[in-house]
């Protein structure tokens, strides 16, 4: 059986590292770039994609899939009607109620291993039988249960890190004792990094930087924009906004992904 | 014969050895995997032991590859297993006992085939 498409899980060792928009930026980039692309909100414990998409009719939750009470059919949300271009993009949704989260937290290892399966089966489901190029997973920080069943089910790990002290020494243990036994494709996203954005060299000895520290190669370096803190979570930089240097950015690192698939 | 092709044999032959005696655990494997579930004094059945991601971390490398390997065929037989893991179908048998020994996967025989997979109920 051939597989086409791939599964990209958005990780971090600390919260607010920027997972989730670079998750939606990333997704949207890829369906302008005309793939068909899903995003699946996999953080239980705070699910942000119900707040960007909270128009969008929800018909089944991701928590029905994985419980086992729906096909993944049914929790598709088709939001391609609000991009430019000509790919598809898909969401599905974690539910955001105080009662869903509560349930999931308090799942057993049995239901952690359902989960698991049913992840792996999306392979099928969605890659191979309904051709989507892209799932992308956005999880919960550290080592969750949900986290790391996204990672396993996953052909390549974005770790979104910041240079806060405690996230380098998290994210760099994360590297050697989670991904690495797992045996995950992984690359950084180096988020909120102070360079000159005009200076090539400044920003290749960052890069160089950033990979002697984790030994990973590095996806992406986003600076600390203003206007990316001052609309706070509430646009789509790559959709509004694509002249922005954060939305070429994200558009660089989908067509780094690409050219490294199509290799 | 030359000498260098008499050197040349032996580790063939140490290897060959080592594949024999790897075939031989494996059988004493398949006993004690019979033994457990026929539920034999001294070979009671470990409880039920679910290969969630957690377990999967605390594997050591060589098992957790193999076990990785099953939970994304979902059923293989060594066989397979030893396909994508690139290592030897007779290392991966004796991998794959020793995870149905430690209640991790299931086994069935299907006529001369054997087939490993993660308990149906656990996958659900």
């Amino acid at each position: 059986m051939i597989i086409l498409g791939n599964i990209i899980a958005l990780h971090s060792y600390k919260g607010g590292t920027g997972k989730t928009h670079i998750s939606i930026n990333l997704a949207v980039s890829f369906a302008k770039h005309g793939k068909k692309v899903c995003l699946m909100d996999l953080d239980f414990r705070a699910p942000s994609l119900a707040t960007f998409f909270s128009h969008e009719k929800v018909e089944c939750w991701l928590n029905d899939y994985l419980n086992g009470a729906c096909k993944i059919d049914k929790t598709l949300i088709d939001i391609s009607h609000k991009i430019n271009g000509e790919g598809k993009l898909f969401v599905v949704l974690a539910n955001p109620s105080t009662e869903a989260i509560r349930e999931m937290s308090a799942k057993d290892r049995k239901w952690e291993m359902r989960a698991l399966g049913r992840l792996l089966a999306l392979r099928n489901s969605l890659l191979n039988d309904k051709g989507f190029d892209y799932l992308i997973f956005d999880t919960s920080p550290g080592l969750q249960y949900s986290s790391i069943n996204a990672i396993v089910s996953a052909d390549l790990v974005i770790v979104a890190a910041t240079f806060d002290r405690s996230d380098v020494e998290g994210t760099k243990r994360m590297l050697d004792e989670l991904y690495d036994l797992f045996e995950k494709k992984t690359e950084i996203v180096m988020n909120r990094v102070l360079y000159d954005v005009s200076s090539k060299s400044g920003k290749n000895s960052l890069e160089k930087k950033i990979e002697d520290i984790y030994q990973t190669p590095v996806l992406g370096m986003i600076p600390c924009f203003c206007d990316v803190a001052k609309a706070e979570g509430a646009i789509i930089f790559v959709q509004e906004k694509p002249e922005h240097l954060f939305s070429k950015i994200m558009d660089e690192m989908s067509n780094k992904i690409e050219r490294s698939n199509s290799v | 014969m030359t000498k260098q092709e008499v050197l040349g044999r032996k580790p063939l032959r140490v290897l060959e050895k080592i594949r024999e005696n790897l075939e031989k655990l494996n059988e004493k494997m398949e006993i004690i995997i019979e033994l457990q579930k026929r539920g034999r004094k001294g070979f009671q059945p470990l409880p039920d032991a679910p290969l969630d991601v957690m377990t999967l971390l605390s594997m050591p490398d060589h098992l957790r590859k193999t076990a990785m390997t099953v939970c994304r065929l979902g059923r293989a037989t060594a066989d397979e297993v030893s396909q994508q893991t690139h290592r030897a179908r007779a290392v991966e048998s004796g991998y794959l006992n020793q995870l149905v020994i430690m209640s991790h996967l299931k086994k069935e025989r299907v006529g001369r085939k054997a087939y490993f997979y993660v308990e149906k109920e656990n996958q659900g």
